[in-house]
Order: C-alpha cells, then sequence, then structure tokens
C-alpha cells in the first residue's frame, strides 16, 4: 500500500461506534479539534501490519446527515472535505445494529450520495440471534452492492475482515445512490446549474428537502436570493407532484430499504422477550423504577464514601510523612512555609480527594455504558417536561455531576437554541466532582453518625441542585427564554455488559484531569493564598513568626510527654498543664499571625459580609479565595487551620472513613467559636449549601461563554448562583440555629 | 383511527400519519416512525415508550404534532 488512508467512522448513537473505534485504534487515540467548532471528533490510528497505519475519525453518533445543527453541519463537511485542515475520507465505514438493519441503513442510503466507498459493518449480530433475526448477509451484499461485514465489537471478532474490507474499498468506485424519483432529480439539477454547480449536488439536494435546516441556513446567503426562491418554487412543484418535502426522502429511502434489506432479514412472527425487556418492565416501572433510581443513586454516594477511605488514609499518611521529613530536612523560613504549607498542604489535601472521583466516575461510567443513563432520563422527563425542558436535558445535567464543563458540552444535542441555554445556564447547579473535596470534609466532620447519616446528606447535597435546577430553568423559561415545552423523543438503547476497558478509560481521564487541575490552576492558586496567609511575617518585636513559631514547637517536643500506660500522678498532671499551656501559645500566635496577614485583614473587614451566614472570617475567606476552582477551598482551610497545628500524625486513630486530621482541626476551632460553636453543625450546613449552589469555577464560565458565544450569559450565571448561593446560605444557618437553639 | 396517546400498554398499531412540523415528521421517519410502520405502546404516560422495530424510543408529543395509528387486530393490553 502506497499514502495512508483516512477512514470515517458514521453510525446512530448506541450502536458500538465507539466502541469498535477503541477496538481499531487501541491507545492510539486523541480528541481532534477542527477549525473554529468545538465539536468532539475522536482521530486514531489504526495499524494493520508494522509498517502500514491508517487514521480513522469517530464522528458523533447521527441519525441522519439531515444537518440540523452547527455540529450536524461540521459532519457533513468532514464528510465532503470541506474542512481546511483534514482530508476528505477515502472510505467511509457504516456501522449498523444487526437487530435493527432497516432503521440503520436509512443513514447508510444517505452515506452512500457522498461519492466515496462505503463499507458496511454490521454490529451486535449476538443481539439480533438471540432476538431471533437472522440476516442473510450473501443476499444482502447482492442486492444493496455493499461490502457488508459482520462484527462484534465489544469481543473484538470481524475487525481483520473489516480492515481488509476498508483497505480493498479505496479507490473502488462510489456505490450506486438511491434513486430518487426523476421529478425530484430535475429539480436537483436546475437548482444546482443555477449555483453555477459550485456547491455538490448532495448539499442542493438538503438544502431542497431540509425546510429550516442548517444547509438552507448557510446556502441561502451565499448565494443570491432568486436561488433562494427558486427552492421554494422548486418546493412547491413538488408538493403539487405529491412529492413534497420532507415525506419524499423518508418514502424513498424506506422504499429502497424494503425492497433490498428487508428481503435479507427474517423476523420472528413474534417479538421475542429478551432479558433486556424484562429488566426494563421493573426498572422503568413507575413506581418501582423511581424507588430504585433513587436507591440507587444513594448506593452511589454511600459507596464512595466507605470505598475510599483505606486509599485516603494512605495519601493522608504519605503526605504527613513528607510534611515532617520536611520540617527536619529545612530551616523555619519562607520557602519551607512555601513547600510545606502552600504546596503539600494545599495541593496535597485537594489530591487526597482523588480516589473518591476515581469511584464516582467508574459508578457513573458504568451505568451509562450498561444503559442505565438513557432508563433515568425517562423516568425523568415527566419533571423536566413540567419545568419546559426535556428528558434530553437531564443527560447534560446527569454529566455535570461528574462536571460541568462535559455536561454543557453535552447540551448540543438539544435542537432548540432557548432550551438549550436554559440547560446550559442551570448545569452548574449540579454537584460537580469538584465540590466533593468540601462535602467530603464538612460531612466527614460534623455529620458522620449514625452510619447511614453521611450517605443521606451526600444525597441531600446532590439532591439540592437536582431540584433546584429545574426549578431555575423553570424561572427562565418564563422569563428571558421564554418559549414552548419542546418535544422528546430519544431512542433507549438495549441493555448490555458494561466494558472494563471503556470504565477504565473514563476513570483514567478524570483522574489525569483532577491531577492536572490540581498540578495548575489549583497549584497557582494554592500559592497566592498561600503568600497572602503568610505575609507579612514580622511581629511587633521584629522576629518572623514562622521561626517564632518554631522555637515554641521545639520547646514543646522537648518537654515532658506521659506514658498513658502509667498510672496518673502529681508530676504527670504538671505536665500535662504544662503542655497544654505551650500548646495555647503556640495557637494565640499563629492565631495572631494569621488576623495581621493580608488575608486575614481583608477577611476581618469583610466579617460583616459573612456574619449573617454564621461564617468567621477564616472560612469567609476560604470561600472568597474559592472563586476561581472551588476545590481550592480545601487546601485553604488546610493553611488556615494547619498552621498552628502540632502534629496531624497523633490524630490519626479515628475509625471514621471521613475523619481526616484537617476535619479534627476544624471541629476543635468551630466548637472554640464563643458565637458560632454551639450551631457548628448549622455553620457546616451552611458552607455545604453556598458551595452547592455558587458558580466558583473559571472553567465553567469560560465554556459558557464559548457555547453561547456571548459574554452575557456567564455573568449572568455568575450573578444569579452567587446570589442564590448567599441567600441559600443564609436561610440554612438561620434555620438550623433556630432548630438547635 | 385513533391518536397514540389513546393507545393501551400492550397494544400493536399501525402508523397512518406522522402529522406536525416538517422537523418533527423528518425526525420520526429517521428514528422509523412513518405511515406504514408497525409500533407497540411498551408504557403509555406522558412520555410513553414505544416498540419500533427492534429498538425502543421514549416520547413526549405536544398537541400540535400528533401521531394517528390504527390498532392491528389480536394485540391486548396487558393486565398489570
Amino acid at each position: 500500500m502506497g499514502l495512508p488512508i483516512t477512514i470515517a467512522l458514521v453510525g446512530n448513537p448506541n450502536t458500538g461506534k465507539s466502541t469498535l473505534f477503541n477496538a481499531l485504534t487501541g491507545l492510539n487515540q486523541r480528541v481532534g479539534n477542527y477549525s473554529g467548532v468545538t465539536v468532539e471528533m475522536k482521530k486514531g490510528t489504526m495499524s494493520l501490519s508494522a509498517t502500514e497505519s491508517h487514521e480513522i475519525i469517530d464522528l458523533p453518533g447521527t441519525y441522519s446527515l439531515a444537518p440540523r445543527s452547527l455540529d450536524e453541519m461540521v459532519s457533513v463537511d468532514l464528510l465532503l472535505g470541506h474542512l481546511n485542515d483534514v482530508k476528505r475520507p477515502d472510505v467511509i465505514v457504516s456501522i449498523v445494529d444487526a437487530s435493527n438493519l432497516e432503521r440503520h441503513f436509512y443513514l447508510t442510503t444517505q452515506l452512500m450520495e457522498l461519492g466515496r466507498p462505503v463499507v458496511v459493518a454490521v454490529n451486535m449480530m449476538d443481539v439480533a440471534k438471540t432476538q431471533g433475526i437472522q440476516i442473510d448477509l450473501a443476499k444482502l451484499r447482492e442486492t444493496t452492492g455493499l461490502p457488508i461485514i459482520p462484527i462484534q465489537a465489544n469481543r473484538k471478532q470481524g475487525l481483520d475482515e473489516l480492515k481488509k474490507a476498508v483497505v480493498a474499498a479505496v479507490g473502488s468506485s462510489p456505490p450506486k445512490p438511491v434513486l430518487f424519483p426523476s421529478l425530484f432529480g430535475d429539480e436537483v439539477k436546475r437548482l444546482a446549474d443555477l449555483t453555477n454547480n459550485t456547491v455538490e449536488q448532495f448539499l442542493i439536494a438538503r438544502w431542497l428537502l431540509d425546510v429550516g435546516g442548517h444547509t438552507e441556513k448557510q446556502l441561502s446567503i451565499k448565494f443570491p436570493p432568486e436561488v433562494s426562491v427558486a427552492v421554494g418554487q422548486a418546493r412547491d412543484r413538488l408538493t403539487d407532484a405529491k412529492l413534497g418535502v420532507p415525506g419524499v426522502e423518508a418514502r424513498t429511502r424506506y422504499g429502497w430499504i424494503r425492497e433490498r434489506v428487508g428481503q435479507a432479514v427474517k423476523r420472528p412472527a413474534q417479538r421475542v422477550r429478551t432479558f433486556s425487556d424484562r429488566l426494563d418492565s421493573v426498572l422503568i416501572h413507575r413506581v418501582w423504577g423511581t424507588l430504585i433510581f433513587f436507591v440507587l443513586m444513594f448506593a452511589l454516594f454511600q459507596s464512595i464514601f466507605v470505598g475510599a477511605a483505606p486509599l485516603m488514609d494512605l495519601i493522608n499518611s504519605g503526605k504527613d510523612w513528607l510534611a515532617t521529613r520536611l520540617d527536619n530536612l529545612m530551616d523555619p523560613g519562607p520557602f519551607r512555609s512555601l513547600l510545606r504549607d502552600g504546596i503539600l498542604k494545599g495541593v496535597g489535601g485537594v489530591l487526597v480527594f482523588l480516589p473518591q472521583i476515581l469511584i464516582l466516575f467508574a459508578v457513573v461510567a458504568i451505568l451509562e455504558d450498561c444503559g442505565y443513563m438513557a432508563r433515568a432520563a425517562f423516568l425523568m422527563d415527566k419533571i423536566m417536561s413540567k419545568c419546559g425542558l426535556n428528558g434530553k436535558s437531564f443527560i447534560p445535567l446527569l454529566s455535570s455531576v461528574a462536571c460541568a464543563v462535559p455536561g454543557i458540552m453535552a447540551t448540543r444535542t438539544i435542537e432548540n437554541r432557548r432550551d438549550r441555554f436554559a440547560t446550559i445556564l442551570v448545569a452548574p447547579l449540579m454537584s460537580c466532582s469538584a465540590r466533593l473535596p468540601l462535602y467530603f470534609l464538612l460531612i466527614g466532620t460534623f455529620l458522620s453518625e449514625p452510619w447511614w447519616l453521611p450517605g443521606v446528606v451526600l444525597f441531600g447535597m446532590y439532591l439540592l441542585g437536582f431540584v433546584t435546577a429545574p426549578l431555575i430553568a423553570l424561572l427562565l423559561k418564563r422569563t428571558v427564554l421564554r418559549g414552548e415545552t419542546p418535544v422528546f423523543v430519544m431512542e433507549m438503547p438495549s441493555f448490555k455488559m458494561p466494558q472494563f476497558t471503556t470504565v477504565l478509560r473514563r476513570m483514567i481521564e478524570a483522574g489525569w484531569a483532577f491531577v492536572y487541575r490540581a498540578g495548575t490552576m489549583i497549584l497557582a492558586s494554592m500559592i497566592l493564598i498561600w503568600a497572602l496567609l503568610y505575609f507579612p511575617n514580622k511581629m511587633p518585636d521584629g522576629r518572623s513568626y514562622d521561626v517564632a513559631l518554631d522555637t515554641l514547637k521545639t520547646d514543646l517536643e522537648q518537654m515532658p510527654k506521659n506514658d498513658e500506660k502509667v498510672e496518673q500522678t502529681e508530676e504527670t498532671k504538671a505536665n500535662d498543664e504544662a503542655r497544654e499551656a505551650k500548646q495555647g501559645e503556640i495557637g494565640s500566635l499563629a492565631g495572631d499571625w494569621q488576623r495581621q496577614s493580608y488575608l486575614g485583614r481583608a477577611g476581618l473587614a469583610l466579617e460583616p459580609v459573612f456574619a449573617p451566614l454564621g461564617w468567621d472570617w477564616k472560612i469567609g475567606m476560604a470561600a472568597l479565595a474559592s472563586f476561581p476552582a472551588r476545590e481550592v477551598v480545601v487546601g485553604t482551610l488546610g493553611i488556615i487551620y494547619n498552621q498552628g497545628e502540632v502534629d496531624s500524625g497523633e490524630i490519626k486513630d479515628s475509625k471514621n472513613p471521613g475523619d481526616t486530621p484537617l476535619g479534627k482541626t476544624i471541629k476543635e476551632e468551630w466548637s472554640e467559636n464563643p458565637v458560632t460553636g454551639k450551631y457548628r453543625v448549622a455553620v457546616a450546613v451552611s458552607l455545604l449549601v453556598f458551595f452547592a449552589l455558587c458558580c466558583q469555577c473559571v472553567s465553567t464560565l469560560a465554556v459558557i461563554w464559548r457555547e453561547t458565544k456571548s459574554w452575557r450569559w456567564p455573568l449572568f450565571t455568575f450573578v444569579y448562583m452567587t446570589t442564590l448561593a448567599y441567600a441559600g446560605a443564609l436561610i440554612a444557618f438561620q434555620v438550623g440555629r433556630q432548630l438547635i437553639g | 383511527m385513533f391518536p397514540l396517546d389513546c393507545l393501551r400498554a400492550g397494544e400493536s398499531a399501525d402508523v397512518i400519519d406522522v402529522h406536525g412540523e416538517a422537523n418533527w415528521v423528518c425526525r420520526m421517519a429517521e428514528l422509523g416512525i412513518r405511515s406504514g410502520s408497525r409500533i407497540q405502546m411498551l408504557q403509555e404516560g406522558t412520555t410513553c415508550l414505544l416498540q419500533v422495530g427492534g429498538c425502543k424510543l421514549c416520547l413526549r408529543s405536544d398537541a400540535s404534532s400528533q401521531i394517528m395509528v390504527a390498532p392491528v387486530a389480536n394485540s391486548h393490553p396487558v393486565h398489570s
């Protein structure tokens, strides 16, 4: 073989297209970005032998090539070779579902019109078999004139045959397209002449067929208005001849399919009731299904708590070990403080939550891969429709539970602009994984007993987003984004075994993204916060605070320590008292230092703003510092509360998984607060609510700006969410205080 | 012939006409709901679940976009 070829992979959603792409490319893949548009298309390399490899482009799943949105238009442009930085594909692989060949061939017939060879990969032959469907592949090859390759993408079967067929198809003549009624063909030719044949006939046909579609939008401005008028007249003539658009397309294509594909497929007279059907009768049941949904969600959140504990302990001990090392190796000073308090405690404090994020993504990936997410969307559609949205908005919202950025990007499947914007604007209200660290810290510290409470509270935090988001959406749809409730149609895929590699891939991607963020944005924020809290570092007597603190700590270490096993005597009592006095001295010195630091001064000045929420200046500063990226809050709390800390190793004997050394320190400090100490649980809830509702993420605002192409919407999101968060936290604290008091 | 929402769970019907905005009719056709196709109601309700060919479709339409169907004899509602 000579030059490497480019292969486009096209198919309906849920055909196993991504599975096939992964099987063909292995790890040689990356997300391709295409000029100007941010549609996610994956590119990969498929190797045939040691010397020969080809490029595969995985296009987003679609039911047809009638472009209704900008993203679908990009797919069409790519297939026609109109994109500047991508070679026009040499071969198109159309992946179809064996259990529903007729419908999947609809897209295939459109692909046949692009002037490139098409290879059909028939996936999920086993599912068709269990449903009693028989496919005569030889006959199908004969009637359609296309290379037809049976594959089983999840078991990597038939891949070699597919690769061979693809290579063999290069340069062969494109398939004969489905013949439309001659009158339709005449109209297309006439319009093509009007445009001086500067546009492919495929696009002319799309212009004619898709009333109000994207081709029309694009081409009608490219040509003089006469052409648009001619298109309208052509449509009228077709309607008069009973070939009106869009009906003529479906009739013609399905006619061809019935004739050619129908012949090769034998279905049982009675549909076989599959395992998936039986599972569905429970899972989408109005009562049982909803109940199971809530139980599943609770199990998810509880499992995150319990499952991650051992790993978190490990990371914590590693962090402490390193901190002790640093203390022993280096002299007190700004550099040691930066390394130990800013970077190790700040970034390390965020990284501790990596195990939980991995578990969350694993469970979400499993639910998505096995097909449960579509059931959840179905169950939720009724509620969503009451808020002026539909089940399709539910999936972006659910994805936002992991992270709002991909969630907002997932709204592109929503065709109506107003519904899409409403979904985008409320997506950041869903509790994303970046909020988890704070949830874990506070729930583990203040709301960990009895055993079921952490799961319930965590579920409650997610529920807060799930309830608030639709309500805000409703408000938006009634005001700034007024419009009708959209119709809803969605395919429900069959249940299948989740694939280990898919789940693993998602975990690695999410884990890496989290670590990357911790290493860049969060690291930078932490250094800034550390500096604001470290400087100025001069005591009234001219000494620097950290040297003074270190001296006190050394004093403490050298003081006699009691053996717990020894009985209490006058001497041990005196030792204890002396140690306690020394610790108090350390604490008050650390407090003085913080209060006179830049961050402390700002916090104290702003304290009246935070007071109604039950927060002191420390909590307020941690919240303020988290506006660029909310994960920063845990690191900031770590810096603020750990400066006076003596030895975090001492308080690690707890049996509670959520109980971290930082949690203990916070609990002690909050309890000692003369004003809010009694209501520390209410303070915790107030802080939880604030973080649940606030838009503390620059990346999210950036993606909203990119997706809405206006700075107004991100600004709007920021303002409404911050207001909402303040109000929510205010209510939480004031109500909580009444309940406790 | 009656609108789709009158079809009970378990009943099968043939689609007679898909009525509504051109875009919506087109989308329905792509998904396999077009005059002549056989469908079965799996779960009725505001958002219903249909068996169309080899796949299941969730559907919620409004008053302006209706699907008219003719029930097929010998199909009975499931009693649950």
